[in-house]
């Protein structure tokens, strides 16, 4: 059969109507947020950026002995990345903030996995170490990571890290939302229970987000009206309330889409049923058929073309 | 006549029997009463109060004001030393050696009992000695109480209470260390030493683990002294008056 200029047209506006169609009968993406999950509320204005957070955290998560001291304030002077043996840190921010006496006040901002609500890392996983749980951790499990790092170069905040150091047993370490405490003994995660000053608030995300905008409501003037973590990426466990802008205390400014969504709902349209590679497919060999043809049509008068020559 | 006489002597026995423990706690007073205090504070530390479930709102102005109105001042602060040791706050850690408070000396330095006392029970019956007062503990308790969310825990009542008043008064501790001593374990477990030990045994001992403090102390005062020693008898032209010296025969 040969294909006509006309039929190849006909080919390709099938193909068209198809590739317009077809991801319309996909279903549309959906969130997979837990709904009754807990968070932690973190009130800046409330830390007085003492460090008991970081210690508790090494001690609970069994993590490598500190060089230097948790009670060393100095630590403070550089700014500081969770990574494989800190699972949490603690920066100071000179915002110029004063109080009454005409004196800076230090704003000091704990940095975490904000446990997002849903997460790009659970989501770029090729294997499904990641995974969201239901009480609102992000969990790994490190008997299924192949040490891809694709968790790492997903997720918005830069959190998870990996064990460079360890070349046989090598694993990415980030916050683990003290599951085990919360499951085995039924306590709050070590970094809000060893905290002073109740700067970390744990609950239920609801009742979280309903005491933020009641603390925002309560206290004309003392925060700025925002709740990090609220509608960031689709929302995230843990929370923030400040009293100075957030773009000032080193937090980046994020969409409010679960980032999921852009590239599972792209990937989903693309890849169902295959047929986005069946149609490329289909165009391509059409064009090489019809290439081919016009080829071998011209064929006898180039191969007689040299010869006629000679 | 007989039966008489009985009771006179039982009436004496009683009230020498009352009297002797006055008696003997007039001649020492001083440390009979600290201890006193002390056993109470102690005891005090342990009682764990009924929750508030509810509070009186209201602003610091109005209340501060309401408590005036109601004659209510310093003098009412019956109990003047505390200890903040509450089974509520050791039942989630235990870093800690007592907080000693000064109840009476925040009392007479703030003048406002609203200071500290910033909201009230709505309910008088279970509070009916003081209602207007009730300590930390009756509304502040365990933390993260999901049915009081917005409520502090006792620890976090505390520090958030304390240390911005310290920082704002400038008075009183202003660090960790100010209020908190690290829990000292039982020494009796750790200290090993063998049967009537001698003197350089036991610093020996000490120095097994206390090496830092110990290099810290040698060059402090206590242990160089080379200075007059203007208040010591007969001796107020010696100048090596130091443990490392003349008061301490380690050596």
């Amino acid at each position: 059969m040969q294909l006509k200029r006309r039929s190849f047209f006909k080919l390709a506006a099938v193909g068209a109507v198809t590739a317009v169609t077809t991801p319309c009968t996909v279903k549309a993406w959906e969130s997979k947020a837990p709904q009754d999950s807990y968070g932690c509320l973190v009130d800046i204005s409330r830390c007085i950026g003492c460090r008991k957070c970081e210690q508790a955290c090494n001690a609970v998560n069994e993590l490598p002995t500190a060089a230097r001291s948790f009670d060393d304030l100095t630590v403070l002077d550089e700014k500081r990345r969770p990574d494989a043996t800190k699972f949490t840190v603690v920066n100071r921010y000179n915002t110029g903030r004063i109080d009454d006496k005409g004196l800076l006040v230090a704003d000091f901002v704990k940095v975490q996995c904000m446990h997002c609500q849903d997460p790009a890392c659970v989501s770029a996983c090729i294997t499904g170490a990641m995974s969201k749980h239901s009480n609102g951790a992000v969990h790994y499990d490190a008997s299924k990571c192949i040490g891809c790092r694709c968790c790492m170069v997903a997720c918005p905040f830069e959190i998870p890290a990996y064990e460079y150091h360890n070349p046989i047993t090598p694993k990415v370490m980030k916050c683990t939302f003290c599951e085990t405490l919360q499951r085995e003994q039924n306590k709050p995660p070590a970094c809000a229970t060893i905290c002073p000053t109740e700067a970390i608030t744990f609950g239920k995300r609801n009742t979280l987000l309903n005491l933020a905008k009641k603390r925002l409501h309560d206290n004309p003037g003392r925060y700025v009206k925002h709740i990090y973590g609220e509608k960031e990426v689709g929302g995230t466990s843990w929370l923030y309330l400040s009293k100075v802008p957030f773009a000032k205390l080193g937090f980046i400014k994020l969409p409010f889409n679960p980032l999921p969504r852009l590239t599972e709902t792209l990937q989903h349209s693309l890849f169902s049923y295959l047929w986005s590679p069946a149609l490329l497919f289909t165009l391509l060999g059409g064009v090489m058929y019809r290439s081919h043809k016009k080829q071998s049509a011209h064929q006898p008068d180039n191969t007689q073309q040299p010869g006629g020559a000679l | 006549m007989k039966r008489q006489l009985f009771r006179f002597r039982a009436v004496i026995m009683l009230v020498v029997l009352f009297l002797l423990p006055s008696l003997s706690m007039a001649q020492n007073s001083d440390t009979s009463r600290t201890l006193f205090s002390q056993d109470l504070a102690r005891l005090r530390a342990q009682e764990v109060v009924p929750m508030v479930d509810k509070v009186k709102v209201e602003g610091p102005i109005r209340r501060s004001q309401r408590l005036h109105a109601t004659e209510l001042s310093i003098k009412d602060a019956k109990t003047t030393y505390f200890l903040l040791d509450s089974p509520i706050i050791k039942a989630q850690e235990d870093h800690y050696a007592p907080v000693r408070f000064n109840h009476g000396q925040h009392a007479a330095s703030s003048g406002d009992c609203s200071v500290c006392h910033h909201l009230r029970p709505v309910d008088n019956s279970s509070y009916s000695n003081h209602p207007e007062t009730v300590r930390c503990s009756a509304c502040h308790q365990q933390s993260f109480h999901p049915d009081y969310p917005e409520r502090l825990g006792l620890k976090a009542a505390y520090h958030q209470n304390c240390i911005p008043c310290h920082k704002k008064q400038n008075a009183g501790p202003l660090t960790c260390r100010g209020c908190h001593l690290n829990n000292v374990p039982e020494h009796k477990q750790l200290v090993k030493l063998p049967e009537k030990p001698d003197p350089l045994q036991v610093t020996a001992e000490c120095l097994r683990c206390h090496e830092d403090d110990a290099n810290d102390l040698l060059h402090t005062a206590h242990w160089r002294w080379r200075g007059a020693s203007l208040y010591t008898q007969d001796q107020s032209r010696q100048v090596d008056h130091g443990k490392g010296t003349t008061a301490l025969n380690n050596d």
